[in-house]
């Protein structure tokens, strides 16, 4: 397989053929009640619920103010355990900390938890490159690998994947199996992809697994699952790496509850998720399972650039998709047309930090401005105020296109000139409201095809606001 | 300068050299940072606590059953075998708790789990019931792979060790001294929603959970 390149330049394009894509529109529209009413549920179940997020926001400000304290603290307590820590400052760090490892322990196979920092890195290319197969474990991130692609959703990796589709790919890959065998029922396709893939926990050499937290006091990584293939993926190979941002650290155990009780409420409206896993070194002496040895590779790749800026409060971050699933342009166009790892409002923050404003600068446009994002977020994370920070940049950098450049000049123009602003506004609006006398909206107007293309647009009233306050 | 010095002196000059940062950390650390607000479904206690811990992990797809002592549980056990049609054989750890029991017509292997594992039983060392959780330590007594590799996972739980939520329940285990390889929390069977976007029992874990409550 090759790595996949970011494609966020080609926003656009990518939207409108998101847009024209019969399958995705399907599958999108499937998903769209499920998340948001069940975390809504989840959220009314529990009457502490906001006072939580206040906690859970101040804890990560303040670790973030102590980050580097925290870190040391964390490296201390993995090293008392037995454990290696292994300190990487770019994705090309990483990746070659991890291929040593393999090769150090001789590893053909890699079976892999889900990771969106092994996504963020590009981790199963360059291992495919140097003959270490890399297997997905979790079940979306199986399908998406069988299919060559890359996540479309941070927790749920294969929303754009309809049924039928995952039937086809069954069957082409599973070609052991017979081919007249009944997978018409959802439970049997489960069954054949966990029969497959049971076989793989027990050959792989090495298993890589995320982060949902590290814990500073305890040097502890904290997994959070519902399948429970992070949890096989490093109990049954030799070797467990685990693969994270620095910004994951948690002081205390205390602090990492208080993480829980937000994280799975806001990303699928479960209390708690079925499998929470505090890993500690590796196995013991006396231990009959689990790993003999125990790595961490702590990922900077820009995340210390953020610390001190405008975007620092985007390390609050704990991943659960709220915001992505809240989202109506998301919900539209889904996780692909970002065109890189982080879809959705945290990833059109997250991407222009991580990969440059160049690449990632148009992603903060893909914003309706509608707020629901941070209103739904766990971290209070101002993500619409952040966008707006990317909008500017982008624009004082000269990336934004030309025709939104030259319509904010034109428009800066008038707005700078107060008087004539409201001159020509108060000529356009009789002239408007003249026209469509009697409709009441318009279902086609020069030069604003692309709104009267999906919607009318209203007739404004003939006189301005500021007309009318005048009169009064 | 290494990569970690890099990533640190970045970090630091973020920071600033603000006055008191070690204090303060150390602080937190030693458990006196401020307390996040403990919600009113993790303060149950007493009868009230045990039945808030089998309705939430009943809602978790848990099943669970309640038995007098421990001396019940092999015929508990064998009962719940023959109900779900598995063989009469079940996988353990070298839990005392196990140990010195008479399992009669169970046949009991102690060892790790195995590729095909129809049914398994922990000792789970607490549950929460805020959430109706487990909280398993992995090691001889209890091998993590039992947890995740039975068909069908029984558990084992005193409800002594019921605790009401995670403020209660980090207290008693930091008190119990425990320092496994992995504390795992488990709420109810392994599930995925990643085929049509629709909940399905029983992914990659067991696919089902049995709790028996003891006492």
């Amino acid at each position: 397989m090759t790595a996949h390149q970011p494609t966020s330049r080609q926003f656009k394009k990518n939207v409108t053929a998101a847009l024209a894509n019969e399958n995705l529109q399907r599958a999108m529209r499937s998903t769209q009640s499920g998340f948001v009413g069940k975390r809504a549920k989840a959220r009314d179940a529990l009457p502490e619920f906001d006072s939580l997020r206040d906690a859970a926001r101040d804890l990560k400000n303040h670790t973030l103010a102590h980050l580097d304290l925290y870190l040391e603290r964390y490296e201390t307590e993995v090293k008392a355990s037995g454990g290696h820590v292994h300190w990487a400052e770019t994705a090309g760090d990483a990746r070659r900390i991890v291929l040593d490892i393999c090769r150090a322990a001789g590893a053909k196979t890699v079976n892999k938890g889900k990771t969106m920092i092994s996504e963020e890195i590009g981790l199963n290319a360059h291992l495919e490159e140097n003959g270490v197969r890399a297997v997905e474990t979790d079940l979306g991130e199986y399908i998406i690998q069988l299919r060559g692609e890359a996540p479309s959703h941070i927790i749920a990796p294969a929303v754009h994947v309809t049924v039928p589709e995952v039937d086809a790919l069954f069957r082409k890959t599973h070609a052991h199996l017979p081919a007249d065998r009944d997978l018409s029922e959802l439970p049997t396709m489960l069954a054949e992809a966990r029969a497959v893939l049971r076989q793989k926990y027990f050959e792989a050499d090495v298993g890589v697994t995320g982060a949902n937290m590290l814990i500073a006091e305890t040097g502890q990584s904290v997994i959070v699952t519902n399948e429970g293939n992070g949890d096989l993926s490093q109990s049954l190979p030799r070797v467990h790496i685990v693969l994270a941002s620095i910004e994951k650290i948690v002081p205390t155990l205390e602090d990492a509850a208080t993480v829980l009780r937000v994280l799975a409420r806001s990303a699928t409206g479960q209390e708690m998720s079925v499998y929470t896993t505090f890993s500690r070194g590796p196995r013991r002496a006396e231990d009959p399972d689990g790993p003999e040895e125990y790595h961490v590779v702590l990922l900077d790749n820009g995340r210390t650039g953020m610390l001190g800026t405008e975007f620092q409060d985007m390390l609050r971050c704990i991943r659960c998709g709220a915001c992505m699933n809240h989202c109506p342009v998301y919900q539209a166009v889904g996780g692909h047309a970002y065109g890189w790892v982080y879809p959705g409002p945290m990833g059109a923050v997250l991407t222009p930090s991580l990969i440059g404003v160049e690449e990632g600068g148009q992603l903060p446009n893909a914003s309706t401005f509608c707020g629901r994002c941070e209103s739904v977020c766990p971290m209070r994370i101002p993500l619409p105020k952040m966008m707006r920070h990317w909008r500017e940049r982008e624009f004082e950098k000269h990336l934004a296109p030309a025709a939104s450049r030259y319509g904010l000049r034109f428009w800066g123009f008038f707005a700078a000139r107060p008087a004539l602003y409201r001159r020509a506004t108060g000529l356009a609006a009789r002239a408007l409201a003249a026209l469509g006398r009697g409709r009441g909206r318009f279902a086609a107007l020069p030069l604003a095809g692309g709104w009267t293309r999906s919607r009318d647009f209203p007739t404004p009233a003939p006189k301005t606001f500021m007309q009318q306050w005048k009169e009064r | 300068m290494s990569a970690r010095e890099a990533i640190l002196a970045r970090v630091r000059k973020a920071a600033g050299g603000a006055e008191g940062r070690e204090a303060a950390v150390a602080a937190r650390l030693a458990g006196n940072g401020p307390h996040a607000p403990r919600p009113a479904q993790a303060r149950s206690e007493g009868a009230a606590r045990l039945e808030l811990f089998e309705a939430k992990a009943r809602a978790a797809d848990a099943t669970v059953a309640r038995i007098a002592t421990v001396a019940d549980l092999p015929a508990a056990l064998a009962a719940e075998l023959r109900a779900r049609n598995l063989p009469a054989t079940v996988r353990t750890g070298a839990d005392p708790l196990f140990v010195g029991l008479d399992w009669g017509a169970v046949e009991r292997t102690e060892g790790v789990g195995r590729l095909e594992e129809p049914a398994t039983l922990s000792r789970a060392e607490f549950g929460l019931a805020e959430t109706g959780t487990l909280a398993l330590a992995s090691g001889p007594m209890n091998p993590v792979t039992l947890t995740f590799l039975g068909e069908t996972h029984f558990v084992a739980l005193p409800t002594a060790d019921v605790m009401a939520g995670f403020e209660d329940f980090w207290a008693a285990w930091r008190a119990r001294g425990l320092d496994p390889r992995t504390l795992n929390f488990v709420t109810g069977p392994s599930r995925s929603a990643d085929i049509g976007q629709t909940l399905q029992l029983g992914a990659h874990g067991p696919v089902a959970l049995h709790i028996f409550l003891i006492g």
